[in-house]
C-alpha cells in the first residue's frame, strides 16, 4: 500500500469518516465520500506544504466533499416526493438510524435526529467542536472562517438543536413519562 | 433522566457523548477502490458491457421463454412466491432492528424537515482574511459566461494577479458542467505605474478562432473587472503588440469598463444540480425592469427565471443604498433551497445597481436558510462560490 495512504489512514481515517458520517447521517454515503476525500488529498498533497495542521486540512477537504455531495443531490422537494409513501401517507426514511445510535439512550438519539434540522454549516461546526473536540481556532481553520463566525454559528446551531429537543420531548417523551414543566 | 429544557452546556455535553463511529472496512479494500477510481475507465465502457450482456441474454433466453409457454410461466410464479416470502422475513428483520424508531412523529411532518439549505454566493463574513477571486467560465454551449468564485484563505500578501494565475490551473470546469477553458494560455504582467495589464499570448495561441476562444476578449474583460480596478489592458502576441482575432482583426488594447445593471437568472449545468446564478447579457435601465426580467425564462440563452417571490414592484424604494421591496400579502414563500437561491439572485441583482443591502417588508416568512428576510441583508461579495482543495 501507498505509504502516504497508510500514514493518513492510521492517523485520521476514523476521524474523517466519523465527521462525514455525522454530516450525511448515512454509513454507505460516508464510505463513498471518504474515498473522494482520499482522491482529493492525493491530487493536492504536494501543494499542501504543511500550511496548516494535517488534521484541519483533511477536515476542510472532507467538508468540501460533503458540501459538493449536498449540492449534487436533487432538490429536497423532489427527494421528499420520491420518499413519500402515498399508501400510508408517511415519509419513508431511507436513512435508517444506525445501530450505534439506536443502542444509546433516548436523548442521544434525539440529538442525532436534531442534527438533521441544522444547516450544513451549523452541523459542521457542532460536529467539529463537540464530537471531535476541536478548539474554536482549529474549527475556524478547518472551515476557513473567522473565529467569530464559528462562535455565532455554534450559538445558532445549539439554539436549533435545543428547539427540536424540546419538540421531541413534547411529542415523544410525554408518552412515557409525565414531568411537570414549570416555566 | 428526561427533561423538557436543556441549557447550551447540557446540549454540548450530550453532543460530546455521541458514539464514536468507525469505518469497519479493511484499509486495503479502501485503498484498492481508490486505485480503481484513479484509473477511471471512460464512461462508456461499463454501459456498453452491460448492454452487450443484456443483448446476449435476450438472444439466449428469448426463444426459450416464448417456447416454454405455460411451463416457463409456472416456474416464474414459483420464483415470485419465494421472493415474497424472503421479502417478508427481511422486513421483519428490519422492524426489529435499526428501522424501529426511524419514524418519529416529527418525521411525519414533512414541512418541518430542514432541507440542506446552502448559500451559493460569497459573503463578507466568510472571507475573513482571505481573498476572493472570480473567473468567468463559458457554459457548455458557450452561450453564457458564468462567474465562479473562490476564497483563497491564506493569500500571504500575494497580489490578485498572483492568485489569479495560481488558481486558474485548479479550476474544475468539467466537474461543474462548464467548458474547460482555463488556464488561459498567456503571460500576464502588471504595469503598476500605468495601471495597465499586459497580456502576452504565444504565436500559436488558440484565441483567434473557434466558438469558445472567441469569447477571449469578453472573458478577459470580465475577469479583470471582477478582480481588480484596472482600466486598461495591452495585448501582445509573442511580444509584438496586438492579438489577431478572426472576427475583429488585430486588437492592441482593451478598455475595461465595469459592467452594471444586469439581472441574475438561473443556469442549470445539467438537470437536478444546483443552478449557477448568472447575469443576463442585456443590461436594464432600472432595477424594477431587472426584477421583472427575473420572472421570465430566457430560453435562447438556456437561462431559467430566478424570481420565486411575488414582488410588488410598484412599492419598491431605495433609501441609503438599501433596496426595500414588499411581497404580495398572500404569496407563498417556502423556506427551501430554490427560494434561497432566488433570494440570492435578488441580492446580486441589487448589487448590480450599486445597492448594498436589501430588506423585504412584510415578508410572509421570517427566514430563508440563514437570511432573516425583514432585516437588512448585505449583498454578496461575489457570486457562485465553489470549493477548490488547496
Amino acid at each position: 500500500m501507498d505509504s502516504v495512504f497508510d500514514e493518513l489512514y492510521k492517523k485520521y481515517h476514523h476521524d474523517v469518516f466519523q465527521f462525514l458520517f455525522y454530516m450525511v447521517r448515512n454509513r454507505e454515503q460516508a464510505e463513498d465520500l471518504v474515498q473522494e476525500v482520499y482522491i482529493r488529498v492525493f491530487k493536492s498533497y504536494t501543494r499542501f506544504e504543511g500550511k496548516s495542521s494535517e488534521k484541519t486540512w483533511l477536515f476542510s477537504i472532507a467538508r468540501n466533499v460533503a458540501i459538493d455531495y449536498f449540492r449534487k443531490q436533487k432538490g429536497w422537494k423532489d427527494k421528499l416526493m420520491e420518499k413519500f409513501d402515498w399508501s400510508t401517507n408517511q415519509v419513508k426514511d431511507d436513512y435508517p438510524i444506525p445501530e450505534e445510535i439506536t443502542i444509546q439512550k433516548e436523548e442521544i438519539q434525539w440529538i442525532y435526529k436534531c442534527l438533521e434540522y441544522c444547516t450544513v454549516d451549523q452541523r459542521a461546526v457542532v460536529i467539529l467542536r463537540f464530537i471531535h473536540d476541536l478548539s474554536i481556532a482549529e474549527t475556524a481553520k478547518a472551515l476557513g472562517w473567522t473565529e467569530s463566525k464559528v462562535k455565532t454559528t455554534q450559538h445558532r446551531s445549539l439554539k436549533v438543536i435545543k428547539k427540536h429537543m424540546e419538540a421531541f420531548y413534547e411529542k415523544e417523551g410525554m408518552h412515557s413519562e409525565k414531568v411537570r414543566v414549570e416555566r | 433522566m428526561k427533561k423538557s429544557e436543556w441549557s447550551d452546556r447540557e446540549i454540548e455535553e450530550l453532543l460530546r457523548k455521541m458514539p464514536k463511529i468507525q469505518d469497519y472496512r479493511d484499509p486495503r479494500d479502501i485503498y484498492q477502490n481508490l486505485s480503481f477510481k484513479r484509473r477511471k475507465s471512460p464512461s462508456w465502457v461499463l454501459p456498453s458491457i452491460a448492454a452487450a450482456a443484456a443483448l446476449f441474454l435476450v438472444l439466449v433466453l428469448g426463444p426459450k421463454l416464448f417456447d416454454g409457454g405455460g411451463r416457463a410461466q409456472l416456474s416464474l410464479d414459483k420464483a415470485g412466491g419465494e421472493k415474497t416470502v424472503e421479502d417478508k422475513s427481511l422486513m421483519r428483520k428490519n422492524e426489529t432492528g435499526a428501522n424501529k424508531i426511524t419514524m418519529s412523529s416529527m418525521d411525519k411532518n414533512s414541512e418541518k424537515r430542514a432541507p440542506e439549505l446552502m448559500k451559493s454566493a460569497v459573503y463578507d463574513e466568510e472571507v475573513g482574511n482571505g481573498k476572493v477571486i472570480t473567473y468567468w467560465i463559458p457554459d457548455d454551449q458557450v452561450q453564457n459566461l458564468i462567474p465562479v468564485s473562490m476564497i483563497i484563505k491564506d493569500p500571504q500578501n500575494k497580489s490578485w494577479l498572483d492568485l489569479f494565475n495560481e488558481q486558474m490551473e485548479r479550476l474544475n470546469e468539467d466537474g461543474w458542467g462548464l467548458t474547460d477553458y482555463y488556464p488561459i494560455k498567456a503571460k500576464f504582467s502588471l504595469d503598476k505605474k500605468n495601471q495597465t495589464l499586459d497580456v502576452n499570448v504565444p504565436s500559436d495561441h488558440p484565441y483567434g478562432q473557434g466558438a469558445a476562444n472567441e469569447k477571449f476578449i469578453d472573458i478577459l474583460k470580465k475577469d479583470i473587472a471582477s478582480n481588480s480596478n484596472l482600466k486598461k489592458v495591452r495585448l501582445f502576441t509573442n511580444g509584438k503588440p496586438g492579438i489577431e482575432f478572426g472576427n475583429y482583426g488585430n486588437i492592441p488594447e482593451l478598455t475595461i469598463e465595469p459592467e452594471k445593471n444586469h439581472a441574475f437568472l438561473f443556469y442549470y449545468p445539467n438537470k437536478n444540480e444546483s443552478p449557477f446564478l448568472v447575469p443576463t447579457i442585456e443590461s436594464f435601465k432600472t432595477i424594477k425592469d431587472a426584477l421583472i426580467a427575473m420572472k421570465k425564462d430566457l430560453p435562447d440563452y438556456g437561462l431559467k427565471k430566478s424570481m420565486m417571490f411575488e414582488l410588488q414592484e410598484k412599492d419598491l424604494a431605495i433609501r441609503n443604498k438599501t433596496l426595500h421591496v414588499s411581497v404580495k400579502k398572500d404569496s407563498k414563500i417556502k423556506n427551501d433551497q430554490q427560494t434561497l437561491f432566488s433570494y440570492e439572485a435578488l441580492l446580486l441583482t441589487a448589487k448590480e445597481f450599486g445597492l448594498e443591502k436589501v430588506v423585504i417588508n412584510d415578508a410572509p416568512l421570517k427566514q430563508i436558510g440563514p437570511f432573516h428576510l425583514s432585516e437588512e441583508n448585505k449583498v454578496p461579495i461575489a457570486p457562485n462560490l465553489r470549493n477548490i482543495d488547496y
